[in-house]
């Protein structure tokens, strides 16, 4: 008796104890609504049958009618655009931020802290923000454009089938932007000073500091931020319903979108949960990648 | 044995409390929940009137919840897969078949043939379609609306352009007349959203050359489409109409940014205030001279849920709404969804003429539905248009691939 309650206290059963808290909080609270959902995809769910576990299986009736919809290779295409879009956004232009402020020169690490303005803002008003920005007559991009003599007409940003779905990748990039610099930033403070001081030293160039020890040192910090930036990116919903409402005609709209407008605008909660399974799939295996770049973090 | 005891007090006492509990209740006055999308923003008919009710301190309680217009129809349906529904819901009337031909609401027809107060015969055909399944009634139409096209006076004027358009053809030469990109003025606004709203304003243009919703792919539904995607290619309506919301559309029609625009009898109030010109209201246009009429029907509808406990309550408390039916314009701009209301006039003489407009394009508005799955149909329809207006597809080839998606949902 004694044994097991120091064991509990500090040994292999705290070990334990500490290991199933954690386990029971996931399969509760994350491990339940997942299975949940790939079971309604299994199933013709409406709002009767809602409320009831007892509904008709349809086996996989819901992935094939989902497939053969005519918009499903816009959608995929749409993603795919807005993912690798933001991602490419996002990370090109944050880590050309972060190496720009690890300059030393007065007041960047306030105006580094600025930046995170975007990303603290709840992603409807960065949406509702970019809708006035992005509008076609009255837009503040298309002044701007004019302005500078770019383009004589009116670019619609919001209403042309071709630039649709870039107007809401660059929306998201805007968003994303400053959480991509944070994180790089501080993999490059990590990078030890005298590295760069040597190679200067063995006369290596801007480009071949960057190329050879920039670069390498980063690896891990590079592979979690594209992981969750994917994760994040494949998450993003808001800005839909405030900027484009996936339109005009699905030519921006992507999978987390139509999938609420299965579940929530035409009432087919079981075509909702199927497209979420098939994100789901990618979503692990970003997670895949994010937990191998990572695993140099956990020691011990 | 001590910690029975304590259990036994214990649940001596929650027994106590629970029937002195249903002894209250039999005095208490029955309460009857009431859910609506008034009162979010300004006061509208359904808080007004249940706040009115609870004063009468007649043994019934109206408990008012006010719910966001995007939020009604997933509250109503999560409260009611769990048990928790409302005992009367006011849901937009494409909304409400989803709910009546699955039992949802209450069969109100013995009691309305009863009630001196609800008479369905006075009901305008749409409004009261709506709200009839299987030839049964579960519901009263709360008001209504349906749309028309406002146009700028002082724009036709200066182009020489005496009378509004009265066909769709007159309505694309005019607004090509009208058009002034110099000054930023397009010949015309519409919206053709990819949401109910574009269905709302194209499904009318379906009905009125012959089709339905249940066959769409009519000659004068291309020809339109055909017509509109050559008015946006050419800058006579702006690109943005795909993406505007009526509000929004209209918006640009009052700031002097577009000669004419079609829109609803819910304009009026900001119109009177943001135009700085002459303006007024005729009929949808038609195909041809003299041609079938159609429009929208828009508005909501009060219906009493299945599964409330006060039944005969909840109808009083119906009849009660219906009763006020005389305030909805002077008090709350909207229109009554029955034609034995006189209207007050209201000295403004735009607002009164358009006013009569209105009144005259209600009696050719259709309900969209009612379909259990109304809103696959409706995406099916806006899915059509935008793909048509946008090039994606042609007119004959989005309407067909419409046709073929509701084919699917009605058989």
């Amino acid at each position: 008796m004694r044994r097991v309650l120091s064991s509990l206290i500090d040994g292999k059963g705290f070990d334990i104890l500490l290991v199933s808290l954690t386990m029971i909080f996931l399969a509760a609270l994350a491990g339940t609504p997942l299975v949940y959902n790939v079971m309604m995809s299994f199933q013709e769910v409406d709002m009767f049958n809602l409320g009831t576990f007892s509904r008709p299986v349809v086996g996989l009736d819901n992935y094939a009618a989902v497939v053969a919809q005519p918009e499903f290779g816009l959608i995929i295409r749409n993603t795919a655009i807005f993912v690798f879009g933001s991602i490419a956004g996002q990370f090109s232009i944050g880590f050309a931020l972060a190496i720009f402020f690890m300059a030393k020169f007065p007041f960047a690490s306030t105006i580094r802290g600025l930046f995170l303005v975007s990303w603290v803002m709840p992603g409807l008003v960065v949406g509702a923000l970019w809708g006035f920005i992005l509008a076609g007559d009255f837009g503040v991009l298309n002044a701007i454009l004019q302005g500078i003599g770019l383009t004589d007409g009116t670019m619609f940003w919001k209403s042309d089938p071709n630039l649709s779905i870039w107007a809401v990748t660059i929306a998201n990039i805007w968003l994303g932007l400053a959480f991509n610099m944070m994180l790089l930033s501080v993999g490059l403070a990590g990078i030890p000073n005298d590295l760069y001081e040597a190679a200067e030293l063995d006369g290596a160039n801007g480009l071949q500091r960057f190329a050879t020890i920039t670069l390498p040192m980063m690896r891990s910090t590079i592979g979690a931020v594209l992981a969750l930036g994917l994760i994040y990116t494949l998450q993003q919903f808001d800005l839909f319903p405030a900027i484009t409402e996936g339109g005009p005609a699905n030519s921006s709209n992507v999978a987390q979108y139509w999938a609420w407008q299965w579940s929530f605008l035409l009432f087919d909660f079981a075509k909702g949960a199927t497209v979420s399974v098939m994100m789901l799939i990618f979503v692990l295996v970003a997670s895949i990648v994010y937990v191998w770049s990572t695993r140099h973090e956990v020691r011990g | 044995m001590r910690l029975n005891k304590i259990n036994l007090l214990a649940g001596v006492a929650v027994a106590a409390l629970a029937m002195t509990g249903a002894g209250f209740a039999q005095d208490d006055p029955v309460t009857i929940t009431v859910w609506s999308i008034d009162g979010a923003n300004q006061p509208g008919p359904s808080d007004t009137f249940s706040a009115e009710f609870n004063e009468l301190d007649n043994g019934i309680n109206i408990e008012y919840r006010v719910l966001q217009f995007d939020e009604i129809v997933n509250e109503t349906l999560r409260a009611f897969a769990t048990g928790n529904a409302p005992d009367i819901v006011s849901l937009d009337n494409p909304d409400f078949a989803l709910f009546s031909s699955r039992g949802a609401f209450l069969d109100i027809t013995d009691m309305a043939a009863e009630s001196d107060i609800i008479n369905p015969d006075a009901y305008f055909e749409g409004p009261l379609n709506s709200v009839m399944w299987d030839g049964k009634l579960y519901g009263v139409g709360k008001y209504t609306d349906t749309i028309g096209i406002f146009y700028n006076k002082d724009m036709f004027a200066e182009a020489g352009i005496e009378n509004p358009p009265q066909t769709w053809a007159e309505f694309e030469e005019y607004a090509r007349k009208l058009v002034n990109p110099d000054a930023g003025v397009y010949g015309a606004t519409i919206s053709a959203r990819g949401n109910e709203e574009g269905t709302f304003q194209f499904l009318p243009v379906i009905q009125m050359s012959g089709g339905s919703y249940e066959n769409v792919n009519t000659e004068g539904a291309r020809e339109w489409l055909s017509m509109i995607k050559g008015m946006i290619d050419d800058g006579i309506l702006s690109q943005d109409v795909l993406s505007m919301g009526q509000w929004d559309s209209t918006g640009t029609f009052n700031a002097g940014n577009a000669a004419m625009a079609i829109s609803g009898p819910w304009e009026i109030d900001r119109m009177v205030e943001d135009a700085q010109f002459d303006w007024g209201v005729t009929l949808l246009p038609t195909f041809e001279e003299g041609g079938q009429r159609s429009s929208a029907l828009g508005g909501f509808n009060l219906g009493i849920m299945s599964t409330t406990e006060h039944p005969e309550e909840a109808f009083q408390v119906l009849e009660y709404f219906v009763a006020q039916d005389n305030r909805l314009f002077p008090e709350f701009g909207n229109l009554p969804a029955r034609g034995d209301v006189e209207l007050p006039l209201s000295g403004i003489a735009r607002k009164d003429a358009a006013l009569e407009v209105f009144q005259e394009q209600l009696k050719y508005a259709q309900p969209r539905g009612p379909h259990p799955e109304w809103q696959k149909i409706s995406k099916a329809i806006y899915d059509a248009e935008q793909a048509a207006l946008t090039g994606q597809m042609t007119p004959d080839e989005a309407l067909s691939q419409a046709q073929a998606t509701i084919d699917g949902i009605l058989n």
